[in-house]
């Protein structure tokens, strides 16, 4: 199957049956049910409040299920903190607000997981960071500090930390969110090049052109649960909820 | 029709009007900026120059620094060269031997470093120590072998210079390792082994002087920085017993005076333990301080670690990175770095409350300036010495506070 131009597998490497969650009274997800195949680039959008990131957020189990059963890359999502941890190594994440470690520089902050979680020798992870950094745009970077990089470059460095890790599956929570408009342009070219170099995606978005060049289906997060989950042309052209043109009529 | 507002010709860099730069700029900024704040410089300028006139008259002319003089020695180790202390022979080689390590620890920390604080520091403290040797009066019957020592100090520098230079032992860890093997083969020298020729034991109820306050302060600094660590992870920790013990522990030493506890150190823990048990009330009291400067310093880490934002664990977490590497690579430094001014702080303050151990019958400086200047001789120069002790507290103090700015300068690469 092909679409969008990158091929998808009938693998799937993320299964949710019915998941639930809950902060104290408040019931953020109220049985999620999909999954996501090999290769797939998955967007979702949502209204704010609605589990988009909670989800996204369960599947490297940085917020934990309470019902239901996510499985990831073959291995089910318990408190068994092995699994986790196995979990977090093939599953990279990048974040709203960097999260790039401060105290380290660029190339500390890429080599740092796979020197002391992959035990890679230094010499080859800072290859492999340099490899990196020269796919992101920036390997003149690799010695400042994070503060000393613009929004849209440290954006980029954190996409190559989490690449350094050699994910087979990609989260992204509204990577673009926090940017100016000319750093965005720059983050999505970078996620378009790894959407096109096969990698499994699923990122929290509101570049709905991004999306519409991209993504192999959009999925809609309302109050907790999926309300739409279509294949872009079908998604913007031919919504079936209500509640969908409402919200593409607030956003566009 | 609305009046043009644009410009045609780029805008000219013009350089700023001559009343905001240079020394007149700075005066007029700073001194002469509104009618109150001119008049609050002239009134404070009169009032420096009065206390500066009256002040300095007293130090070079009115002030009998005599007393200072004959204290000598006493200042740096109290009674522990005494006849009493040390019968029949000359101890005051051993904390010279201690000062002589010391330096070279300065030295190698400076060939380390290669240059900067460190290496005025070092070239500071061992010009300092030989100076004493050309002191005209004498530090407790000063011979030509102590003059020589102190002399020594200066090799002992460049020794350490040399070998963080020139040999692989140049590196931090083992400059750790050298300080912490500096401390403790101090300790012996002080206490002496039996058995021993010209090692003979020296009870440390006549330690003192500033050694006194500078072992309790260096122990205490170098192990409440750790505990204290532990403490606040502890007191974070998800383990319900774990976090209990450890609040119950600062909060029952930030609780009580420091004074009090003390106390309790000599009278009430002796009572925990059989009566021939050997006894130290120097080492109780070092107990005592490091862990009252534990607690609060658990409080100030543990204030560095709620300030970080929880992205910064989730990011670490989310590289796969297990917990306790989460802290110790990614948390802690961070932490650490945010509160360094209230961990000096809490240094400081620590170095300062090692003269409360006069209260359980120890004698460091303070107390022998207060024994002296209970002297009929002396009982007019209670202004002097009392002066003079400050200034020693001030040169240490502000020392650890010159340092701390230059690491805070030096982490801050990159900060925010």
């Amino acid at each position: 199957m092909t679409t969008n131009g990158h091929t998808v597998t009938d693998e799937e490497i993320i299964t949710c049956r019915d998941v639930h969650k809950w902060y104290g009274n408040f019931h953020a997800l109220r049985g999620v049910t999909t999954s996501v195949k090999k290769g797939e680039v998955v967007v979702i959008i949502g209204p704010s409040g609605s589990g988009k990131s909670t989800f996204i957020r369960c599947i490297n189990r940085l917020e934990q299920h309470q019902r239901g059963d996510i499985t990831v890359d073959g291995i089910e999502l318990t408190n068994d903190v092995r699994n986790i941890d196995a979990i977090r190594r093939d599953v990279g994440m990048v974040f709203q607000s960097f999260n790039l470690f401060p105290h380290l520089t660029v190339m500390n902050n890429i080599t740092l997981a796979p020197i002391k979680v992959r035990h890679l020798p230094a010499k080859e992870a800072e290859d492999i960071a340099m490899e990196l950094l020269e796919r992101v745009g920036i390997p003149e970077q690799s010695d400042k500090y994070p503060a000393q990089l613009s929004g849209g470059q440290q954006q980029r460095v954190a996409i190559a930390r989490a690449l350094a890790m050699q994910p087979n599956i990609m989260l992204f929570d509204e990577p673009t969110s926090a940017l100016d408009p000319e750093m965005i342009k720059e983050v999505l070219e970078v996620m378009r090049e790894l959407a096109e170099s096969q990698m499994t995606i699923l990122a929290v978005s509101h570049e709905l052109g991004f999306a519409r060049e991209v993504a192999d289906r959009i999925v809609m997060f309302d109050e907790g649960i999926i309300v739409e989950d279509q294949p872009p042309d079908e998604f913007f052209n031919n919504p079936r909820h209500e509640r969908v043109k409402h919200f593409l009529s607030q956003i566009l | 029709m609305a009046a043009d507002t644009t410009q045609n010709a780029a805008a000219q860099v013009l350089p700023p009007p001559r009343t905001e730069v240079g020394v007149i700029g700075w005066m007029h900024a700073n001194l002469f900026s509104s009618r109150l704040n001119s008049a609050l410089t002239v009134v404070s300028s009169a009032l420096l120059l009065v206390i500066l006139w009256y002040g300095l008259r007293w130090i070079f002319w009115s002030a009998d620094w005599t007393v200072v003089e004959r204290v000598g020695g006493l200042f740096l180790i109290g009674s522990y060269n005494t006849e009493l202390a040390c019968p029949g022979q000359n101890c005051f080689w051993r904390p010279q031997v201690s000062l002589l390590l010391v330096t070279a620890l300065l030295g190698m920390i400076w060939g380390i470093m290669g240059g900067g604080v460190a290496k005025r520091i070092a070239i500071l403290a061992a010009v300092v120590a030989a100076l004493f040797a050309f002191l005209p009066y004498s530090l407790d019957d000063m011979g030509w072998d102590v003059r020589f020592l102190l002399l020594a100090n200066l090799p002992s520098t460049a020794l350490g210079w040399a070998v963080a230079r020139y040999t692989p032992l140049g590196q931090p860890r083992w400059a750790v390792a050298w300080g912490v093997a500096v401390f403790l083969i101090t300790l012996v020298l002080q206490r002496g082994l039996p058995n021993v020729p010209g090692l003979q034991p020296v009870s440390v109820v006549y330690w003192g002087g500033l050694t006194l306050n500078l072992i309790l302060a260096v122990g205490g600094i170098s192990l409440s920085l750790p505990i204290g660590i532990a403490l606040a992870l502890g007191r974070r920790s998800n383990l319900p017993v774990v976090k209990l013990l450890c609040v119950v522990f600062i909060e029952v030493f930030r609780g009580v005076p420091l004074i009090t506890l003390l106390f309790m150190s000599q009278t009430l823990v002796p009572l925990a333990f059989p009566e021939n048990f050997p006894q130290n009330s120097l080492f109780r009291a070092a107990v005592v301080i490091t862990l009252f400067s534990s607690a609060y310093m658990a409080e100030n880490i543990r204030g560095g670690l709620q300030a970080l934002h929880p992205g910064q664990a989730e990011a670490a977490r989310a590289l796969g990175l297990p917990g306790w590497q989460t802290t110790l690579l990614i948390s802690l430094p961070q932490a650490i770095r945010n509160v360094i001014p209230a961990i000096v702080g809490q240094f400081i303050a620590l170095f300062k409350d090692t003269s409360l151990v006069y209260i359980i019958g120890m004698v460091d400086i303070v107390e022998i300036g207060r024994v002296f200047i209970s002297r009929p001789e002396y009982l007019a120069s209670a202004r002097e010495m009392f002066v003079f002790l400050a200034v020693v507290f001030w040169v240490f103090c502000y020392g650890m506070s010159y340092v701390s700015r230059h690491i805070e300068r030096n982490l801050g690469v990159g900060e925010r």
